[in-house]
């Protein structure tokens, strides 16, 4: 025995017939409303069937889609890998450029700073004489000079014209 | 333990204390020397022989000898000394120690006049030599040397 809700989803879904059918819409208060009421329904029925057929896929056309993905992932990929040893090698070169660049800067200044060292400034490694000087009075021809045997590492104070003295101040 | 501890520590800050008083104490040898030419030179005094090459080499002599001589351990770098001969005297006055060596006054005389006077900083590792008056067929040298 089919409840009213029962034989209302058949006949809407139109799987009544015979007596049944007759005996159901005899039951039905207002025809033409359950008629609207059908109507209605089937024409949900046919949109909701077309729409969700749109977004299913065959087959086929799955497999398709899959492999067109993957092949478009892959060039993504390949792409990517080929900008990354692109940007490696260009960093490494640069790196090379930067190096010898550096390399270059600080020979020039090198250069330059031993340009600029004074050859004649006394040498901080070496005795230096501050000044000299010896007695007019006693010596007035005399006088005085300073160098350094740097091969030596010795620095002297060379005069001339001092007064000579006999052998015997020589002595110990 | 506890009593000899500070024993430790004392002699710990004792022995570093010498260290460190060794590693400043330096001495300065102060010669007079006689260079000539002979035809049999004698060896040169070991005091020289660092300085041997320049010495033959700039003055053109082939004997050295030393008639007076010093040698100061410099504590302070301000002590003064006297390097004596018979006939000279070089006055040697520390005026103080630079990173380098030391600042030093000198002056030679003969008997008491003054015949030269000069100031210098003398290296620790590069010997000062000056060259003094004519003496007999020889020359006067002064030597200082950091040892």
């Amino acid at each position: 025995m089919k409840t009213f809700e029962e034989k209302w989803t058949a006949w809407l879904d139109g799987q009544l017939s015979g007596r049944e059918l007759t005996e159901f819409e005899a039951s039905l208060p207002d025809k033409a409303a359950a008629d609207a009421e059908r109507a209605e329904a089937k024409k949900l029925g046919t949109l909701l069937k077309r729409e969700l057929s749109a977004q299913a896929l065959t087959n086929d056309e799955f497999f398709s889609h899959q492999v067109h993905e993957r092949i478009a992932r892959e060039s993504a990929s390949q792409s990517r890998e080929r900008y990354a040893e692109v940007s490696t090698w260009w960093t490494i070169r640069r790196l090379l450029w930067t190096g010898t660049a550096s390399l270059a800067v600080f020979l020039v200044f090198a250069v330059f700073v031993i340009r600029d060292k004074n050859p004649a400034e006394p040498s901080q490694y070496l005795t230096q004489i501050l000044n000299a000087r010896v007695d007019p009075v006693v010596s007035p021809n005399a006088t005085v000079s300073m160098f350094e045997a740097k091969e030596d590492r010795v620095t002297v104070l060379w005069t001339e014209g001092l007064q000579s003295l006999p052998a015997d101040y020589a002595a110990k | 333990m506890a009593r000899s501890l500070p024993l430790l520590t004392a002699f710990i800050a004792l022995i570093m204390s010498a260290a460190a008083d060794l590693h400043g104490a330096e001495t300065v040898w102060s010669g007079l020397v006689i260079a000539e030419n002979v035809a049999q030179p004698q060896p040169i005094p070991p005091e020289l022989t660092r300085i041997e090459r320049p010495l033959k080499h700039l003055f053109g002599y082939n004997q050295f000898q030393v008639i007076g001589q010093s040698r100061k351990t410099l504590q302070t770098g301000q002590e003064d000394w006297l390097a004596t001969s018979k006939f000279f005297g070089l006055h040697v006055d520390a005026q103080g120690e630079t990173e380098a060596g030391y600042v030093l006054n000198l002056k030679l005389y003969k008997e008491k006049e003054l015949l030269l006077e000069t100031d210098a900083k003398l290296n620790k590792r590069s010997p000062l030599i000056i060259k003094g008056p004519q003496v007999g067929s020889g020359q006067l040298l002064l030597v200082l040397v950091v040892q």
